[in-house]
């Protein structure tokens, strides 16, 4: 983490984070629960779960989060590209029982790589409902995915929303990556600025994505 | 002695009547203006407007006209130049100046001397001493009156005299520390010194007068030829009075009157890149379409023996019409950017205290108000007969499927009322689509964005309201509405508003929403819109889909 504290403080990050997840998986419910929880406040716009914005405090820097949801039916799904153009970190969200949601994350892996390259920070979220408990399958099966995580650069949790396990540390993470991001950039761009000034999209930090050890890394919670 | 004495008197008021006379005559001349106020129009019915007016002359007949016509709907566009006259006639409106020392002096003058003429009127034949006096005592006050105001004159012309200096001073030391100049900081430089020197909201007004005319100048050839429904490129080129160059070359004529064209820098390359938009089309004419092979000219017969197809060549001349709107749209887009930004950073300059981010952000909005409000329908005409096909889309779906029931097109049935046998042939988010008509009646980016984020809460409200219907007992609210919701329940609202223009205004909408508004709430709802306008235009092709009922 860069070292925060004074030095920098009056800076403020703003990032748009999109959700993705296909109709049924409830990741409307998942970021209610985190807008909501913290301050007991209600941080719902007028446009309820469809659009929430949330201001944090991380290392002594603010940081102002939009985030974006998407809708999920399929038939929406060409309309994708203006939802998640510009963004700085994505959050796709899959049941964990339903093999199908999960193969619907890794389309729009896919498709979020090509557009917005290594900018982008990914979030996977396996929503486990509780009544189901961790057997042997479902373990085999967060080691698989964790795997595919990894080999994408993106990070997995799982999570459920009801018990509000996990969400809070997924959003911090997700923002700590996404400052790190924005300061690579800025650190480019103060090097080298007559090379990377046209270049916004498309430069890419490659050594960004494969330090997955900090805290709160693959299926610590459970 | 006596008689003498008197006889002398009577010489000398004759004297004096006969200069009083001439005096008058040589000052009725131009009927009620001294012939000595000069510089700044005087508002005398008839009277000549002074020379060095900045504006344009404008017959005061056609004054009263010209502004009616800007409250009417301006139907077929108006001409660049009436355009232009608009514009002069509103400036000379809202710049209500201060009179100099000397139209003081002389509008006071001027009533002494309609008093006198009031008095001379009323006097009989025989009280000609009581005349000459009354002539003498004019004279004089006129006189002094003019020496007096000449004096304040002068006195004031040294006190500007000596601001500008100082102000060229100030603005020599504001920019001495940026070393060597930019061409942008030197015409920055030169703005910022005409801001200073003149009163300094109307140079921020001159410059965006002269941006508008020149945008609403390269607009204007397209609306027309629409207008008229000629669909050649021909008309684009050959019909000299409607023909971009033309325009171009009106720029250059209002420049001379203005600043001395500080924005040439910045405009050159635009300019250019127009001259190639013009020989483009110029190109584009070479290929006549197939009606026009009768006529004898030898660049036809050039192109017909490469064009066998006719069918083929027409849709050949539309596609490169296509492009060239096109390009022309692009062109401007990016000139209107340029236009606002110079605007921008015109204002912060002139006025410090307002960089600040909030304070930026109100300059721009009103910059943008002032900027857009006349020209938003002739650039929505250009917009719509870029994005034609869309807009056919979006009718040809409206025409299938413009009465669906909200569950239909996807909207979870708990989301609308269970009874279809609503009260006066209401529907349901009826509000929302109320709302959404008003979107093409504002003028200004700004406010149109507005309307979309009030569509989008209205949306939520009625939602919300709805659901609670349903839910009379079960455990109160648990979920809001997110994406899942809004988006079914938006393309019924942009189906419902059967509005084509929509497509074109949101398409124009998105090319000039500020950056920093596009990742907050109203970004996402003008996204969210795009989305269920471009779901509505691809409802059409997919019938078997919409029939089959179950899209979720």
């Amino acid at each position: 983490m860069a070292a925060g504290g004074a030095a920098n403080s009056g800076k403020t990050y703003s990032f748009k984070v999109v959700l993705l997840g296909e109709g049924c998986v409830g990741k409307t419910s998942l970021v209610l629960r985190y807008c909501e929880n913290k301050f007991n406040d209600k941080h719902i716009t007028t446009l309820q779960a469809s659009f929430l914005t949330k201001k944090l405090n991380i290392t002594g820097k603010r940081v102002n989060l939009a985030i974006w949801d998407t809708a999920g039916q399929e038939r929406f799904h060409a309309l994708g590209p203006i939802y998640y153009r510009d963004s700085n970190g994505a959050i796709l969200v899959y049941d964990i029982t339903d093999e199908d949601s999960f193969q619907k994350v890794k389309n729009w892996v896919k498709e979020l790589r090509k557009m917005l390259g290594n900018e982008i920070c990914l979030c996977i979220v396996g929503k486990l409902s509780e009544r189901l408990h961790m057997d042997t399958n479902i373990s085999l099966r967060l080691v698989f995915v964790c795997s595919y995580a990894e080999s994408v650069g993106a990070k997995h949790y799982h999570t459920s929303a009801k018990l509000n396990k996990g969400i809070e540390e997924l959003f911090l993470d997700l923002c700590k990556r996404m400052m790190e991001t924005a300061q690579a950039e800025e650190r480019l761009k103060g090097n080298g600025a007559s090379q990377s000034a046209s270049s916004r999209r498309g430069v890419q930090i490659v050594d960004d994505e494969p330090q997955a050890t900090p805290a709160g890394g693959c299926c610590s919670s459970g | 002695m006596v008689a003498v004495e008197v006889e002398r008197m009577l010489t000398l008021a004759e004297q004096c009547l006969e200069r009083a006379k001439s005096f008058i005559g040589k000052n009725a001349d131009p009927p009620d203006l001294p012939a000595f106020s000069s510089g700044s129009p005087v508002p005398a019915a008839g009277a000549p407007v002074a020379t060095d007016q900045k504006s344009p002359s404008l017959r005061t007949s056609g004054h009263s006209r010209l502004l009616s016509d800007e409250v009417g709907e301006p139907s077929p566009f108006l001409p660049p130049e009436v355009f232009h006259k608009l514009q002069a006639v509103s400036s000379q409106d809202t710049s209500k100046k201060e009179l100099t020392p000397i139209e003081e002096a002389s509008r006071l003058n001027q009533k002494l001397k309609a008093n006198y003429e009031a008095r001379v009127a009323r006097l009989r034949p025989g009280q000609a001493y009581q005349k000459t006096s009354l002539t003498l005592s004019l004279q004089r006050q006129m006189m002094e009156n003019l020496i007096i105001a000449k004096a304040r004159q002068d006195a004031l012309q040294r006190k500007m005299e000596g601001r500008r200096l100082r102000l060229q001073e100030e603005a020599n030391r504001r920019f001495a520390a940026s070393g060597a100049m930019t061409p942008e900081e030197r015409e920055q430089r030169l703005l910022y010194t005409n801001v200073l020197e003149y009163e300094q909201d109307h140079v921020i007004v001159k410059l965006l007068r002269k941006h508008q005319y020149r945008i609403y100048n390269r607009l204007y050839p397209i609306p027309v030829r629409t207008a008229s429904g000629t669909f050649g490129v021909k008309s684009f080129s050959t019909d000299s009075s409607l023909s971009p160059s033309r325009s171009h070359n009106l720029i250059p004529k209002y420049d001379d009157k203005e600043v001395e064209e500080p924005s040439e820098q910045v405009t050159v390359d635009r300019e250019n890149s127009f001259e190639d938009l013009e020989q483009f089309l110029t190109q584009v004419d070479w290929v006549p379409p197939h009606s026009s092979t009768d006529e004898p000219g030898s660049d036809a017969d050039l192109v017909c023996n490469s064009s066998t197809e006719p069918e083929q060549d027409e849709s050949h001349v539309q596609e490169l019409e296509k492009r060239a709107l096109k390009e022309h749209l692009k062109a401007i887009v990016k000139d209107i950017h340029i236009a606002i930004d110079q605007l921008l950073s015109l204002c912060l300059l002139s006025f410090e205290c307002l960089n600040t981010a909030s304070f930026k952000d109100l300059c721009l909005a009103s910059i943008e108000e002032a900027f857009f409000t006349p020209l938003w329908s002739a650039l929505v005409t250009l917009f719509r007969k870029v994005y034609i096909e869309r807009e056919q889309a979006y009718e040809a779906s409206v025409k299938l499927y413009g009465d669906i029931s909200p569950g239909d097109i996807g909207i979870p049935l708990k989301l609308f009322p269970k009874d279809p046998a609503s009260p006066q042939g209401s529907y349901p988010y009826e509000s929302a689509v109320q709302e959404l008509t008003l979107l093409i009646h504002d003028r200004c980016p700004q406010r149109k964005l507005e309307c979309i984020v009030r569509t989008l809460r209205l949306i939520c409200a009625c939602a919300e309201d709805y659901r609670s219907l349903h839910e009379v007992d079960s455990t109160p609210r648990t979920a809001a509405i997110g994406a899942d919701d809004l988006l079914p329940i938006l393309s019924y609202v942009a189906l419902r508003c059967r509005c084509p223009q929509l497509v074109s205004e949101c398409a124009a909408l998105e090319e000039f929403i500020h950056e920093g508004y596009l990742i907050g709430e109203e970004g996402y709802c003008l996204t969210s819109m795009q989305s269920a306008l471009a779901y509505v235009e691809s409802l059409h092709t997919g019938v078997a889909q919409l029939t089959a009922g179950k899209l979720i």
